[in-house]
């Protein structure tokens, strides 16, 4: 039950509760608690802008964490996660438009909402697998992009649906720090649903059926339940994502959920490493990082200012490059690379674990 | 009249997008996702050889045809080789991160200018009158006999050429072929060809017609649920199901509404998915096989 | 582990790279530089940084240059949100610019707003906010313009036609088309116009043949197209090859002086705020000389709207004085009035009440068969 991540010897679990304890040892307690601290003390060191990237990336790993159940755990592939995050969106904008609906109102309709929708991109799960699958998602997320934009239209937004920041009482969350640990405490709150799910019998579930459906079924597990149950638990958790991303920006507009933008969490489970809850939080970082980066090198470049009209076009291409790398090259994303490190130095001067099996 | 002339035409289009999708899926179990991008490069390939051989049309468009052909099987031999025997998905996601490379690439090389390679070669493209009253353009004319003679040909070349039944028998069972002695690689480095080739005509066709720009490759996307509805391994499906797509959208223009244009090859889609998952002329096995 | 490290770098780089310039007046600009609706920006940006460097190299103003700090948001909302923070809170601008889609507004707006930097849009469409009454921050010198563009169309038509009208619209599928259009509509039958059709058109068609097919056969003689160039023309072109030979009038973008060359219809009739460059007025040679010295991508018809952005930012920083703050320099827009010799029909007027123009003028060209053509010189309505 317990991650297979080498230790050193003379650690002893001697009870359930130890076994299933997410932190375990001493070392992961430490690291934790620098971590923590690390987060905590950020904000009053950065900058606007570099603030502004670290809510995006908690955003982005929101929605790559629910994606990461869906299709890396429970192994159901969909191609149309922009769709569910333009279904939270869009909630929270015609509530806040048409009925000037609170937060604590929009958030809940919001994952409402989301399962719905989970609910019916799910169904075909249960007749088709695989690519059919991902081709069923693919075009619910158009029919979803088509009825925002409909709505967008007939309601007279042109220009976007505009919507005003959270309100407690008197108190309006528009700053740029508090908004960072808001989207801090949704991502952590995330990870440990994730977590907790996983380790639950919801998880091993899920597990079973991506390994082998047909085994799992002859095993009593209730394959088309829990299938529906990932489409409804992952919608959900993105259509939230969605909500808070409408909050964050202040505004809705079809244009922002573009095809690219479910390729993209694609590419996170990718790069960040499927099956792995690290991966997704890996992966969403380096995606949402990536384009700014590609910006970076290329500015320090000389001539530069010629350069930035080709900044998108380099973008798109290296970002299509990075992702056939990976799926080419590293399967297991970054956390195989992050994995194949910890083995070599806690292992070291040993080269092979000694026990088979777990992971390579 | 002009209904129909419309319907044949958009039905030519997606079949002839289609046919590509078709055929690598049938050889090889990939879904090509990046056929939209490789139908762009193939009008911007015309555009480029259109400007190296300005006075002569026909070296142009025989030129961008032949290098069509090399970029799919390069493409084969340079990326997805290393991805057979994969998982599909793999595969299928690798495909998608192509067509992103490649959009980057054109638009690094191209830029998001409108081309229109019909000037660059000096043709014209007159409306042809059509006995019944409806009207035609030239180029929608060749789109329409391209896809006729595309189809025709690659009946005759599955059925009777020995390569085609090299393919087909990849395509059915590729441990048996293997065996018996057959070069997977090359078979599919050859469907990756001829796909890429099929998608650059009509890419082509479509630049020749009515310009170039730069987001062609969502037709290649909505030319997807046509391949799907026919069965993704069935090329008389694919003929079928552009029909079925092509009219259901042309009429729903015509008497519904235009805007549902857009959304109509999806809703085609999840009704087929619903129905009959397997196409109208795909094998059922394929559902289980994935 | 080594991918975190070039992270680390990256970001250190980029902090330590932004050093303040004290000596010059600094505008940050968040534009649609790539991506798929660049075609219209992009070229007005490079035409204003043409301008800039040319005012630069002539001494600057006030004794002061312009150093014009470029961001690039591929006509998404959160980039440009996120360019607007770091212009804002880095570069410490005096103004700052939209080129971008009208779904970037928002974000921008607001960062503006909480930064009280005046914000100005150009080449980007005019938000309601500029026309009176104007909100204070919020500045536009875009050519195209809601509700008055249909007007000054469906005027002009009226004018033309010599039988009773019967008139089709075609619009992208995307918003701000259709909202426009649907105004048309509405406006066609006080003109005594009937509106025999109206098609909507999503942005990736591959053939506009079904569209063209049901404007012919409702009859219409005459046809009104604002939507993005590629909407229009193909309209235009779908419904040449059906037969149809009515007339066909259609907002001027940029690249419409080009296209009327290549088209050669003589029922082809572009309206628009800016001259053509067949005017061949005296700043237009120099448009073209400057971009010829500067080794620039884009045409120089095509220079106009950044032209104009650049006179407009002229005289506002030559109005906020040496030692400009934001404050200044929106105060000095507030009261502002920019000739522009030619390009348009009339000054930039700008007020306190009226952030857009106080008179906006239309021309209409077409091609007489040999050359693009005036048909129609500059007429204007009074924005209220």
């Amino acid at each position: 039950m317990s991650r297979n991540t080498p230790r050193a010897s003379g650690y002893f679990r001697t009870s359930y509760a130890q076994d299933f304890a997410l932190i375990q040892t001493r070392f992961e307690r430490t690291a934790l608690a620098v971590f923590v601290i690390a987060l905590a003390v950020f904000p009053f060191l950065a900058t606007v802008f570099y603030l502004d990237l670290a809510c995006q990336v908690f955003l982005a790993a929101v929605g790559a964490l629910s994606l990461m159940l869906l299709t890396g755990y429970a192994g159901q592939i969909s191609l149309g996660h922009a769709g569910l995050i333009a279904a939270g969106a869009f909630t929270v904008g015609i509530l806040f438009r048409e009925f000037a609906a609170p937060f604590w109102l929009t958030l809940p309709v919001a994952a409402a909402v989301g399962a719905i929708l989970g609910l019916i991109f799910g169904l075909p799960s249960l007749r088709l697998r695989g690519l059919y699958l991902a081709i069923s998602t693919l075009a619910l997320y158009f029919i979803v992009v088509y009825v925002g934009g409909e709505y967008e239209s007939t309601r007279g937004f042109s220009t976007g649906i505009m919507v005003d920041p959270p309100k407690i009482g008197a108190f309006a969350l528009k700053n740029a720090r508090a908004w960072y640990f808001v989207l801090l405490a949704a991502a952590a709150a995330t990870l440990l649903i994730c977590a907790n799910l996983l380790r639950s019998r919801t998880g091993r579930a899920w597990r079973a059926i991506r390994a082998h459906e047909i085994v799992a079924e002859a095993l009593g597990i209730g394959v088309a339940g829990y299938k529906l149950s990932a489409f409804v638990i992952s919608s959900a958790m993105a259509s939230v994502a969605g909500a808070l991303f409408a909050y964050y920006r202040g505004f809705v507009s079809v244009e922002a959920f573009s095809l690219f933008l479910s390729i993209q969490y694609i590419a996170m489970i990718i790069i960040g490493g499927m099956g792995s809850l690290l991966g997704a939080l890996l992966g969403a970082l380096f995606v949402t990082l990536f384009p700014y980066l590609i910006e970076a090198v290329l500015m320090k470049l000389p001539n530069a200012q010629s350069y930035a009209g080709a900044l998108f076009a380099v973008d798109y291409a290296s970002f299509g490059l990075v992702m056939i790398l990976f799926l080419v090259l590293e399967p297991l994303g970054l956390v195989g690379i992050w994995r194949r490190l910890q083995n070599y130095f806690v292992l070291w001067p040993f080269k092979y674990r000694p026990v088979a099996g777990g992971r390579k | 009249m002009q209904l129909i002339v419309n319907i044949v035409v958009l039905a030519s289009i997606y079949a002839l997008i289609a046919c590509g999708y078709v055929l690598i899926y049938r050889v090889s179990r990939v879904l090509n996702l990046a056929h939209g991008e490789l139908m762009m490069l193939g009008g911007y390939l015309l555009v480029m050889t259109a400007s190296m051989f300005s006075g002569n049309p026909l070296a142009a468009i025989a030129a961008a045809v032949v290098l069509s052909l090399v970029v799919g099987v390069l493409v084969y031999v340079l990326l997805m080789r290393k991805m057979a025997g994969e998982m599909v998905l793999a595969a299928v996601l690798t495909t998608v991160a192509l067509g992103v490379l490649l959009r980057g690439l054109m638009l690094l090389i191209w830029s998001a200018q409108q081309q229109y390679p019909a000037e660059a070669l000096a043709l014209s493209n007159p409306a042809l009158i059509l006995p019944g009253g409806g009207r035609i353009s030239t180029f929608a004319a060749a789109i329409v006999f391209a896809n006729a003679f595309a189809y025709g040909a690659l009946f005759l070349f599955l059925q009777f050429g020995r390569w085609g039944v090299r393919m087909r028998a990849a395509g059915q069972n590729p441990l048996f072929a293997a065996q018996r002695g057959i070069n997977l690689h090359a078979v599919y480095a050859l469907a990756w060809g001829l796909s890429t080739l099929t998608g650059s005509i009509a890419g082509m066709l479509i630049a020749l017609d009515s310009g170039l720009t730069s987001s062609m490759s969502v037709i290649g996307l909505k030319a997807f649920p046509v391949a799907l509805v026919g069965g993704l391994d069935s090329l008389l499906g694919a003929l079928l199901g552009a029909g079925i797509v092509a009219a259901a959208e042309i009429l729903s223009i015509q008497y519904i509404d235009p805007l549902l244009s857009d959304v109509v090859p999806f809703l085609v889609l999840i009704v087929a998915l619903v129905v009959r998952p397997w196409g109208l002329f795909g094998t059922r096995e394929e559902l289980d096989r994935v | 582990m080594r991918l975190s490290i070039i992270t680390a770098a990256a970001l250190v780089a980029g902090v330590s790279g932004s050093a303040l310039a004290q000596d010059a007046y600094v505008v940050g600009i968040t534009a649609a530089l790539t991506g798929p609706p660049a075609s219209t920006y992009a070229p007005a940006v490079e035409a204003l940084r043409i301008y800039v460097d040319r005012l630069n190299a002539s001494g600057g103003i006030n004794g002061k240059k312009i150093k014009l700090v470029i961001e690039d948001d591929s006509a998404q909302p959160s980039k440009a949100a996120a360019n607007a923070k770091k212009l804002l809170s880095e570069d410490s601008p005096v103004l700052l610019l939209n080129a971008s889609l009208s779904s970037t507004y928002a974000p921008v707006i607001a960062e503006a707003k909480n930064a009280r930097v005046p914000l100005m849009f150009s080449s980007s469409v005019c938000p309601k906010d500029v026309y009176p009454p104007a909100q204070e921050g919020e500045f536009c010198t875009t050519a195209f313009a809601a509700t008055y563009d249909s007007r000054a169309a469906l005027s002009f038509v009226k004018e033309s036609a010599k039988e009773p009208v019967k008139i089709g619209f075609a619009a992208m599928a995307i918003p701000l088309s259709r909202g426009e259009i649907d105004f048309a509509e509405s406006q066609a039958p006080e003109l005594g116009m009937t509106a025999v059709d109206k098609e909507i058109i999503p942005p990736p068609t591959a053939d506009y043949t079904p569209f063209a097919t049901k404007i012919n056969e409702a009859g219409a003689n005459w046809v009104f197209s604002w939507a993005p160039w590629v909407t229009e023309v193909r309209t235009f072109e779908a419904l040449r090859r059906l037969g149809w030979s009515g007339d066909y009038v259609t907002w001027a973008h940029l690249e419409a002086e080009d296209e009327l060359k290549r088209i050669k219809d003589p029922k082809l009739y572009v309206i628009g705020a800016n001259a053509l460059f067949e005017d061949a007025l005296p700043v237009q040679k120099d448009i073209a000389e400057a971009v010829k010295q500067a080794g620039g991508k884009y045409p120089a018809d095509e220079m106009t709207e950044g032209w104009i952005a650049g006179m407009v930012l002229e005289a506002a920083l030559k109005g906020a004085g040496a030692d400009a703050t934001p404050a200044k320099v929106q105060a000095s827009m507030q009261n502002l009035k920019v000739d522009l010799k030619g390009l348009r029909g009339g000054p930039i007027e700008w007020t306190k009440d009226n952030h857009f123009r106080t008179k906006q003028y239309y021309r209409v060209y077409r091609w007489d068969g040999s050359k693009v053509a005036l048909v129609k010189n500059w007429f204007f309505y009074d924005v209220k």
